[in-house]
């Protein structure tokens, strides 16, 4: 009997073509948008120098070393700034049109002229004051040693870098895979449509179907629990598909734990299909609410995990934790998160063991409605 | 007994949907249950199937009580429901393969009554096709063999006809009668009297979830005061001549609809006759003349004053 | 109108699903913009907004003293225990962006000029790091230069050289109040309208359009007295109320997030925009009910399409941000022109023709689409009526 149904709920799942876009083809292409907006970030190509202009007075032609300093960090392919000489009445202008960042002044303080604060700008201020307080350290040290100012200068080239970066775990801290551990929770949490087809097809106050299984001499929980071994493998083997995808497609690093990381899938699957079996077993209006529901649900879920942007994620844990606890996309992001950057798996196992008791919850209740064989009213 | 039902009272809230009824059928019959929409034959039958839960009574199904779990019941049982339950996204073989394997674990057994019931149904054209594509038709005929493929001594056809050309009603009602000639007993409910006048041998009309008669057909309608009813087609009755027309023994009422006249008539004999005579005396020119029996809406009407047909 | 009517009654019924996209929206631009405040406010004032790191030092000298001094300049420091738990945790729920360790034994190799190294650990992708990377650089190189051209100076004297050197600093200037950072806020808000107004107006009107082209509704318009140019006008005026309210909606729920910036000039700009903006994803409404059969299907086409072009055209992730392959397929798109439109228009603080060219003919290109997307449904429509 199992096999019987169990095999025939696979033709009929597998035949469902609006279930396995949602469940399936629809992640696999957020997964590849994911990629084609978020593959720049971190790279640094997308920097061609900052546009920025410097008022060309007789101060300035007269500052040798500042004239040299900004020559300098505007030549090459990976310059600084794009540098303009302009008139002080020009220079604002350019601002004004907004083809340049700030411009320069220059004296004793430097002076920079911005129209916003931002980062360019931040940029701009911070080369110039390391320009005054190298300028200074060399003025103190020629000061009193006004032999070696050769020397100095060719040290001033020489800048060294003092400071290693050195990661937590496996992976370095990534904003980008974040993005992706979200959206294949996301997809773990779409496992929710097969859960909510099962239990539609087995209680008699939902379809018509559901009437014509509980009129047959079939068990209702074992009819129950045959198709939903069916859903629960579909999902599986789409959830799979879609790691293998991510993985080895897009090059999302997962960390050194890859059976840690296939067991969190098969958890996030379960849960996911639990969860959609328990809404549909509860909302028993039409099919439309309970898809808003589950689609509800998971998006919001997918937002409060960061999956639109991450500052969300830690807004939320920080100031709301009760939610990060509550949002099986947020456990389940996290979960993946601390396998590929925590060194210990407590913070892991905390996750997956919340994420658990709530699909052991979901069942329990499940159990509890789908258990009932008569009904008030169909 | 096939089944005994003994004062079944199911409430929604307020309403009562069904109220004391009781009946048994014995095996081998026809058992047609009869009313107006909303009248609680659906009802009847979720409470017999124990998918209901209902508020007072008894049900027992081949002599031993109905519960959810009586599965050695259910297996004899057979039900065709009101509402086309297959799988969107089986074919029409696969669908009647896998309701019959709820039933039937034998694989040789079950592909042999899987195509008997293609036969049936008269499916084999559309094997391969899946529902969508089916009409209304075919699809009722899909849902039929969906419930008796696995041959179940109790078949329950709940409005199996409904919104069906009568092509296919009478196949559907033809394949009744064979499946009750092969010794299964049927239940059959319908708002359409002539369905149940056709195929039932017992009857049972209930409106408002109260049993009002039970019987065959003939005593049924032999429960009534009325017997014939003549309608004449006429085109210069006078008013007195009307007036002695309803003077006539044994008639009842007589209204006159320019150009009908009816007249309706209690039981007895030659009243025919008596109109023909009246109306060839009073030398009445009438175009055609003609007697009908009593039908079960006649029953319903006189019973609860009101028209079956909605 | 009875045509008319029918369009709403189809439209009221879809509402739940529809309404749907507009919470999403509204609860988005709240958290965005509040989000995008502090991240506007963290970008502003580098100096003074100050990020949180942990400064690790294995040992104590008035060099790594005053580099805590000068690092104070642009971090708070948070007083996390040196246990890699605690640390890799701090770090993951952003109690700090930025650990800092000094190993032992540093400023004794430093002074004698062997090579040592700071080890940071970090969250990625933050401004702030960069500065700290900066201040530290400053500090250490500076503290070279004495290090290696003074002789016989001492921790002490090294310090004390930094600390009046590093004081100094450029005098910073922003030209008084010529553009309103709220509007870079706003702007969040309407590029995501992109996101609802493309799905809802999309939805709607592919849910009214799967009603009239189904076959027998058809026919019967068709022997009814309503003439077609009367009926087609109805749909029309239907389908522009819709969108009409949908826009409005919206609209409103941006000027009540900013009240401020609804009296700048800027706001007619945006409004013009989302308003065109709208007549497009509305006629790409028309093209797809024209195209997809099913509401299943329409669905699904709607957040495939919807969402992989919001993500591609800088609705979710800023435009900066994106690759210039990514763009240059976004341009494509209508979406992009949009969200290009209103960052132009956040910076906007003269409107004379010259600055408020790029915008024009950026709206000019959206109402380009809206007119192409028109007229390839009506080319689809009359062939499949002739098939």
């Amino acid at each position: 009997m199992f096999a019987h149904i169990f095999l025939n709920r696979l033709k009929c799942l597998l035949r469902d073509k609006e279930t396995i876009f949602w469940t399936f083809a629809f992640p696999l292409a957020l997964a590849l948008f994911f990629y084609l907006a978020l593959s720049n970030i971190g790279k640094g190509d997308a920097f061609q120098g900052i546009d920025i202009a410097v008022v060309n007075d007789s101060r300035y032609q007269e500052d040798q070393y500042f004239r040299t300093a900004l020559e300098e960090a505007s030549k090459g392919d990976d310059r600084l700034f794009n540098l303009t000489l302009a008139t002080g009445d020009e220079a604002k202008r350019l601002l004004d049109d907004n083809s340049i960042k700030g411009y320069i002044i220059d004296g004793t303080p430097m002076e920079l002229v911005v129209k916003e604060s931002g980062i360019h700008q931040s940029i701009i201020k911070s080369f110039l004051d390391n320009y005054s307080q190298t300028f200074g350290a060399v003025e103190t040290v020629l000061k009193s040693n006004p032999q070696k100012y050769q020397e100095v200068i060719e040290s001033l080239k020489d800048r060294k870098n003092y400071i290693k970066e050195v990661s937590g775990a496996g992976g370095k801290p990534d904003i980008v895979v974040n993005f992706f551990y979200t959206l294949i929770a996301m997809a773990c949490m779409y496992g929710s449509f097969f859960g909510m087809r099962e239990t539609t097809d087995i209680q008699a106050d939902i379809s018509p179907l559901a009437a014509r299984i509980n009129i047959a001499p079939v068990h209702k929980l074992k009819a129950f629990l045959s198709s939903m071994c069916a859903a629960l493998l579909i999902h599986f083997i789409e959830m799979l598909s879609l790691l293998a995808f991510v993985r080895y497609v897009l090059n999302i690093d997962f960390g050194p734990r890859a059976g840690l990381v296939l067991l969190t899938t098969i958890i996030g699957s379960i849960a996911g299909v639990f969860f959609g079996a328990f809404v549909s077993a509860v909302v028993k209006k039409s099919e439309g609410i309970k898809i808003a529901v589950l689609i509800g649900v998971s998006m919001l879920g997918s937002f409060l995990a960061g999956m639109m942007s991450t500052d969300i994620k830690y807004t939320i844990s920080r100031n709301a934790p009760i939610i990060s606890w509550i949002n099986p996309v947020n456990l389940l992001t996290d979960a993946f998160y601390s396998l590929y950057y925590l060194d210990n798996l407590y913070r892991y196992a905390l996750n997956i063991g919340v994420l658990s008791g709530f699909t052991v919850l979901f069942s329990a209740l499940i159990y509890l409605i789908v258990r009932r064989r008569k009904y008030a009213s169909l | 007994m096939v089944i005994k039902v003994k004062n079944l009272v199911k409430r929604y809230g307020d309403l009562i949907a069904l109220d004391h009824l009781s009946f048994s059928i014995k095996e081998g019959e026809i058992f047609g249950l009869l009313g107006p929409n909303g009248s609680g034959k659906t009802t009847a039958i979720n409470c017999i199937l124990s998918l209901l839960k209902y508020d007072k009574g008894e049900i027992e199904v081949f002599g031993e009580l109905m519960t959810p779990e009586a599965y050695h019941i259910k297996r004899d049982i057979g039900i065709v429901m009101q509402n086309v339950a297959v799988y969107n996204e089986l074919t029409v073989y696969e669908n009647i393969e896998y309701f019959c394997g709820l039933y039937v674990k034998d694989r040789n057994l079950k592909k042999k009554l899987v195509e008997e019931a293609m036969e049936f149904a008269d499916l084999n054209e559309f094997r391969n096709f899946r529902p969508k594509k089916l009409s209304g038709g075919l699809l009722r005929r899909l849902n039929i063999a969906c419930g008796i493929a696995h041959k179940p001594k109790l078949i329950i056809l709940d409005e199996p006809t409904v919104a069906v050309d009568p092509q296919s009603r009478n196949k559907i009602l033809e394949g009744i009668k064979e499946l009750n000639a092969k010794g299964a007993t049927i239940i059959y409910t319908s708002h359409y009297m002539e369905e149940v006048e056709q195929i039932c041998s017992r009857i049972m009309i209930i409106d408002k979830g109260k049993a009002i008669a039970t019987g065959t057909k003939e005593e049924l309608k032999a429960m009534i005061s009325l017997g014939e009813k003549i309608t004449v087609e006429s085109y210069d009755i006078s008013e007195e001549q009307f007036a002695r027309l309803r003077q006539l023994p044994n008639i009842v009422s007589a209204e006159y609809n320019d150009p009908l006249i009816e007249i309706k008539s209690i039981k007895g004999k030659n009243n025919l006759e008596n109109v023909l005579e009246f109306i060839k005396r009073e030398n009445i020119q009438f175009g055609k003349i003609y007697s009908e029996l009593p039908t079960l809406n006649d029953v319903f009407l006189e019973i609860t004053g009101k028209e079956l047909r909605d | 109108m009875p045509v008319y009517n029918l369009c709403i009654k189809i439209i009221k019924k879809n509402i739940p699903t529809l309404l749907i996209y507009i919470i999403v929206f509204l609860g988005v631009s709240i958290l965005v913009s509040s989000t995008a405040a502090n991240q506007q406010k963290a970008g502003n004032e580098f100096i003074s907004n100050k990020s949180n790191i942990a400064f690790i030092s294995e040992e104590d000298s008035p060099l790594i003293e005053g580099l805590k001094d000068e690092l104070s300049k642009v971090a708070n420091f948070i007083d996390i225990p040196d246990q890699k738990d605690a640390l890799q945790d701090a770090l993951f729920f952003r109690r700090v962006v930025y650990i800092l360790r000094v190993p032992e034994g540093f400023t004794q190799k430093f002074m004698t000029g062997e090579e040592i190294y700071l080890e940071k650990t970090m969250l990625p992708d933050s401004a702030s790091n960069a500065y700290i990377d900066l201040s530290v650089d400053k500090y250490l190189n500076t503290a070279k230069i004495y290090m290696e051209h003074m002789d016989n100076i001492t921790q002490e004297g090294l310090v004390a050289y930094l600390s009046a050197n590093l004081s100094e600093e450029a005098a910073v200037t922003v030209l008084p109040a010529q553009t309103n950072t709220d509007l870079y806020n706003i702007a969040y808000s309407y590029n995501y309208m992109a996101y609802s107004l493309s799905s809802v107006l999309i939805l709607g009107m592919s849910a009214i359009m799967l009603a009239f082209n189904n076959r027998d509704l058809k026919n019967r318009m068709a022997c009814s007295p309503i003439s077609e140019t009367k009926s087609n006008l109805q749909f029309i005026l239907a389908s522009l109320s819709f969108a009409g309210v949908t826009w409005l909606i919206q609209i409103i729920a941006c000027f009540i997030l900013d009240m401020n910036s609804v009296m700048t000039p800027n706001t007619v700009f945006f409004i013009i925009n989302s308003l065109v903006f709208t007549v497009c994803a509305t006629s790409m409404g028309f093209l797809f009910g024209s195209i997809v059969k099913g509401s299943g299907a329409i669905s699904a086409v709607t957040n495939v399409v919807v969402l992989g072009s919001c993500f591609i055209s800088g609705v979710f992730v800023p435009t900066e941000l994106l690759g210039k392959t990514t763009l240059k397929i976004a341009s494509f798109i209508p979406t992009y022109w949009f969200v290009s439109a209103n960052n132009q228009i956040a910076q906007l603080s003269q409107f004379d023709l010259f600055h408020i060219k790029p915008v024009i003919s950026n709206i000019a290109i959206i109402l380009c689409f809206a007119l192409a997307f028109f007229s390839l449904s009506l080319v689809i429509r009359k062939n499949k009526r002739y098939s």
